[in-house]
């Protein structure tokens, strides 16, 4: 922490506390109303004006669990999220130490290819994978999301890693050499370990995305691999609208990411400087 | 077909004796099932009544046949993306699940096999079956195309006016408006007051926009999409009156109309704050419950308004069809299971589950009428009807999304009915003409 | 800085081996698929009738750009782009610099981690509750409105309120993602330039300006790439809350391209159109790189 005041004005500090207190307002509100409304009956839910203090109920959530098989669409977007950020970081950390460490012809085009991967519109690519996933079977399996959510994830990996890695000190690299350990002895124990902050945060960004995924997810499974936000999605019926149940399903899929994105989030600040490619 | 006599009446007798032996071993659905059991049928099913009604009447098919039934849900508006997806990779649905507007579209793909296949099977076919007990009507356009039969009508609909007999008698009317003008010159000033409105017609941009509101103004005024030789016929004097007349009648709409789907506006019924709703059949369920409505006891159902060129109730419904995609097992155990769903035997039980049958006889039955008040309005609306209310081709679902986006700037006033008609004409045209119905290599069939 | 010196001493194949995995991954799932519609793209290809494939040249690419439908959706998209960047940029940047002052400990930490709801949120899930939220009758925002006097809006049913309706939740959602990735470069600036600095003047401007804000370039590009990225593919949120509607008032990029591919089953159309998406994207991005790295 830095103190470059001795002590700041009490004035000044009361507006900074009310400026704080609303910001939390802000990013507070919105998911303190759906955790709410996920506790209202369907008629409650449809009270004009909305009641603020009412009896809760758990009926919605004991129904979307037990009888419409949310439970399993979540496992689902766990495993998917899960492996495909362990995967993109396998893939990934050691792509952004040779962008960061090592210099060869076209990397910077190199590193704009993998970028330019992140920003390719699912649109794009959700039809030729569908027709491409189904003639090898794997259509409505965890391993295609797991692959496909690759092309957005492995990009978020190498370019904030590639920074990490650019501000881990050289003559540590310098030294290593000179004792004659390989690049990868170099990479694995020295840079790595160093660069925790950026594998941290990308892979806070890579399972957010993944979970938080819908459009693939509509188009490439069906049953056994549907996705938690595919499953929420597909309550909203022209026929019925409800609420309810809508809130409950949200509530369940935003808890766990949140949770985890909270415990992880000292890391957020520290490993999101996103520097390019110098 | 073509056959000649002898070969017929060979045929003919054969048949009959088919018959005698089938009474003599009486078929029954266990004995049929016998070879499939343990067949599993994927099928697409939606949230909605008629197949929660299918649902809680399942458990007794799988026990009896040993076939088991795999239910996917979808909302409607991922219904066909979900199975046109699953005929075009060759997938897993064996029962295809038709909207009356996808047949055309189904039925030129191949993807679907027409029921002659089973109901010349004298081992899956049950003597029961009855096919003359469908309303013809519902038949033919639910599950007919090119005159060929591939599925049977299971949830069935037929646009009906819903109104708040209360909230009629209290502004000075002893009952609902016969006509469109009617309903918009004489119950829509003296219903639409205090934050309330005297109609609702649903009008998202959606498949809602197309079904039951752009073309349920086309028609009752003697409009169409197409005429004779498959141009567009929006252009014309009845349909633009139609369209205008939307346009007027919004007034006595609650405001963004544009955004109500089935759920906005039957909400809107049942919480009192429209007076009359022309919706589907299937949403009587919902508006009688007093779980689900707060005008239950003043809920009154009658045909929708007649227009200049007729009374032409909106109309829509789900047949449900063998995929042809299914194999040999598949293809039966899905038979029989369409066939039992269906059945006139079974008729009375979906009705009580909150489905709507289609069977004439499950109607004509004592005290049907007086307990399911929808029943006069619903079987004067399947008399007679349009089937080609929305033209049924292998176009449509281009086609309505461009109905969907013009109807919808139409409402909002962002073109003229005049200007939005032209447009929409236009688009329509070139996919037709892409089609190859002005080049004379399809028949104009809808 | 990893300056060139050694790189001599660096064999080909080791730098295969750190870059071949991903480079490869990338190329069969990234690069096959897009071929794949590049390829459709020149054809016609509709999913329901797939008996009439054919090669139909730039046919497709033509018919997208003369399509007044495609550049109303385009201009859409980049509307709510230039309206809600700027915003979130400008409430994303005072945020930062309000959590990077000193002092309230406790406070800025709870801040900060109520930073990480919005951004963490399923899309989808924002979506709807953009329905149960914005609701004319049921809805909360209605209702808070309320409080300050104001009549209920009719948020989803008026073509220009929905839009608005739209943008607001982009800014909630996103704003919080800029102001920790301003927050982030913030703390590379050399606290000793920084306190000099701020000895020298009182006024904040002045140190933003010319002390923090060089070491912000790559944040401010970092945030302007994705944020324009995200916003040409934006799809849940809105498909989820309005669906493109009332009318075409709502009706981003991204959903106007699944309407034709998926719901019209246009496919061949659909990718042509998501393909000039993707180069509009390419050199947009190249664009920032150039103009905000001048040193490279």
């Amino acid at each position: 922490m830095r103190n470059a005041q001795a002590g700041p004005a009490p004035r000044g500090m009361g507006v900074q506390i009310l400026l704080m207190l609303l910001v939390i307002l802000f990013c507070v509100f919105p998911f303190y109303w759906m955790v709410t409304t996920s506790l209202k009956t369907q008629i409650l839910a449809l009270e004009s004006p909305p009641v603020w203090i009412f009896e809760p109920t758990l009926a919605n959530y004991s129904e979307v669990l037990l009888k419409d098989g949310v439970g399993t669409t979540l496992i689902n977007s766990l495993i998917i999220a899960v492996s495909t950020t362990l995967l993109a970081v396998l893939l990934g950390c050691p792509a952004a130490y040779a962008l960061a460490r090592f210099e060869f012809r076209g990397k910077r085009d190199l590193w704009f290819w993998f970028i330019t991967n992140r920003m390719v519109s699912p649109i794009v690519l959700a039809l030729p994978f569908f027709l491409i996933v189904r003639k090898i079977g794997l259509l409505d399996t965890h391993l295609v999301l797991i692959l496909i959510y690759l092309t957005f994830n492995l990009p978020i990996v190498i370019w904030i890693c590639t920074d990490q890695f650019r501000s881990v000190p050289y003559d540590l690299n310098e030294a290593a050499m000179l004792e004659g350990a390989s690049q990868w002895r170099i990479f694995r124990s020295i840079c790595l370990p160093l660069a925790v902050p950026g594998v941290a945060v990308s892979s806070i960004f890579s399972f957010i995305f993944s979970w938080n995924e819908l459009m693939y997810a509509l188009v490439l499974t069906r049953n056994n691999a549907k996705t938690a936000p595919a499953m929420a999605v597909s309550f909203m019926e022209g026929y019925n609208l409800p609420y309810g149940k809508i809130m409950a399903t949200s509530t369940l899929i935003v808890i766990p990411v949140i949770v985890f994105a909270l415990i992880a989030s000292k890391h957020l600040v520290r490993g999101l400087t996103m520097g390019a490619v110098k | 077909m073509k056959l000649n006599p002898t070969l017929r009446s060979l045929l003919v007798a054969g048949t009959c004796w088919l018959g005698v032996i089938g009474t003599a071993g009486a078929w029954t659905l266990e004995e049929a099932a016998k070879p499939y059991a343990g067949t599993t049928v994927d099928v697409v099913f939606l949230l909605r009544p008629g197949y929660e009604a299918a649902e809680a009447m399942l458990p007794e098919f799988e026990e009896k046949t040993g076939i088991k039934i795999n239910i996917i849900k979808h909302p409607y508006e991922n219904a066909l993306g979900e199975q046109v997806r699953d005929f075009v990779a060759n997938g897993d649905l064996d029962i295809a699940l038709i909207d009356l507007v996808w047949i055309g579209n189904f039925a030129e793909n191949d993807w679907l096999l027409p029921i002659s296949e089973f109901t010349s099977n004298p081992e899956l076919a049950d003597p029961d079956l009855d096919i003359d007990d469908f309303f013809p009507l519902v038949l033919n356009a639910f599950g007919g195309w090119n005159g060929e039969v591939y599925g049977l009508p299971f949830d069935n609909y037929s646009g009906l006016l819903f109104y708040n007999e209360c909230m009629l008698k209290d502004a000075g009317f002893d009952g609902p408006p016969g006509t469109w003008s009617e309903l918009k010159d004489t119950y829509g000033p003296a219903l639409t007051k205090d934050g309330k409105y005297a109609f609702a017609l649903q009008s998202k941009r959606n498949e809602t926009q197309s079904a039951d509101s752009f073309a349920r103004v086309l028609w009752p005024f003697g409009g169409s999409f197409l005429d004779d030789d498959f141009k567009s016929n929006l252009m014309s004097a009845e349909s633009q009156a139609g369209l205008k007349f939307r346009q007027d009648l919004m007034q006595y709409m609650p405001e963004g109309i544009v955004a109500y789907d089935h759920a906005e506006a039957v909400n809107a019924l049942a919480q009192g704050d429209v007076a009359m709703l022309t919706e589907w059949s299937a949403f009587y369920s919902t508006l009688k419950s007093p779980d689900t409505s707060k005008v239950a006891d003043c809920l009154k159902i009658a045909p929708e308004p007649s227009g200049p060129a007729g009374r032409k109730p909106a109309l829509g419904g789900f047949s449900l069809a063998v995929a042809a995609q299914a194999d040999e097992k598949e293809r039966a155990a899905s038979w029989l299971f369409i066939q039992w769903v269906t059945s006139k035997a079974n008729a009375l039980e979906y009705l009580e589950r909150g489905g709507v049958p289609a069977r004439q006889s499950v109607y004509e039955q004592d005290g049907v009428a007086e307990k399911y008040d929808f029943v006069p309005a619903l079987v004067e609306s399947w008399q007679d009807g349009v089937p080609e209310f929305r033209p049924r081709f292998a176009e449509w679902p281009e086609i309505t999304e461009i109905v969907q986006e013009w109807g919808s700037k139409i409402m909002l006033g962002e073109v003229s009915t005049e200007e939005g008609a032209e447009e929409l004409g236009k688009r329509m045209e070139a996919v037709l003409e892409e089609a190859g119905y002005y080049s004379g290599e399809k028949p104009l069939a809808q | 800085m990893p300056v060139n010196a050694s790189s001599g001493t660096i064999r080909r194949s080791t730098i295969l081996a750190f870059l071949g995995p991903s480079v490869v991954t990338l190329l069969v799932i990234g690069i096959g698929p897009l071929l794949y519609a590049v390829w459709t793209s020149l054809h016609y290809f509709n999913l329901t009738k797939l008996k009439k494939v054919k090669f139909i040249g730039m046919e497709n690419y033509a018919s997208v750009l003369t399509d007044s439908v495609f550049w109303e959706a385009l201009g859409r998209t980049f509307l709510l782009l230039v309206i809600s960047l700027p915003i979130q940029l400008a409430i994303g940047l005072g945020i930062a610099l309000l959590l990077h002052q000193p002092g309230v400990g406790f406070l800025k930490t709870l801040t900060r981690l109520s930073l990480v709801l919005p951004m963490a949120t399923t899309y989808a899930v924002v979506g709807l509750l953009g329905q149960v939220m914005f609701n004319l009758k049921y809805g909360v925002v209605n209702q808070l409105i309320g409080f300050v006097g104001f009549d209920p809006v009719n948020w989803i049913g008026d073509p220009t309120n929905a839009f608005i309706a739209i943008t607001f939740w982009d800014i909630w959602q996103w704003t919080p993602f800029v102001a920790l990735v301003l927050l982030a470069g913030l703390t590379t600036v050399p606290s000793e330039i920084e306190e000099a600095a701020k000895l020298e003047t009182k006024r904040w401007f002045t140190v933003l300006r010319y002390v923090q804000l060089p070491f912000l370039i790559p944040a401010l590009t970092a945030v302007l790439i994705l944020r324009t990225a995200d916003t040409l593919k934006l799809f849940d949120m809105v498909f989820t809350m309005t669906r493109g509607g009332p009318g075409s008032s709502t009706e981003l990029i991204s959903l106007m391209i699944q309407r034709v591919g998926f719901r019209s089953f246009d496919q061949g159309l659909a990718s042509a159109q998501a393909i000039i998406l993707l180069i509009i994207t390419i050199i947009l991005s190249q664009l920032y790189i150039r103009l905000l790295y001048k040193e490279v």
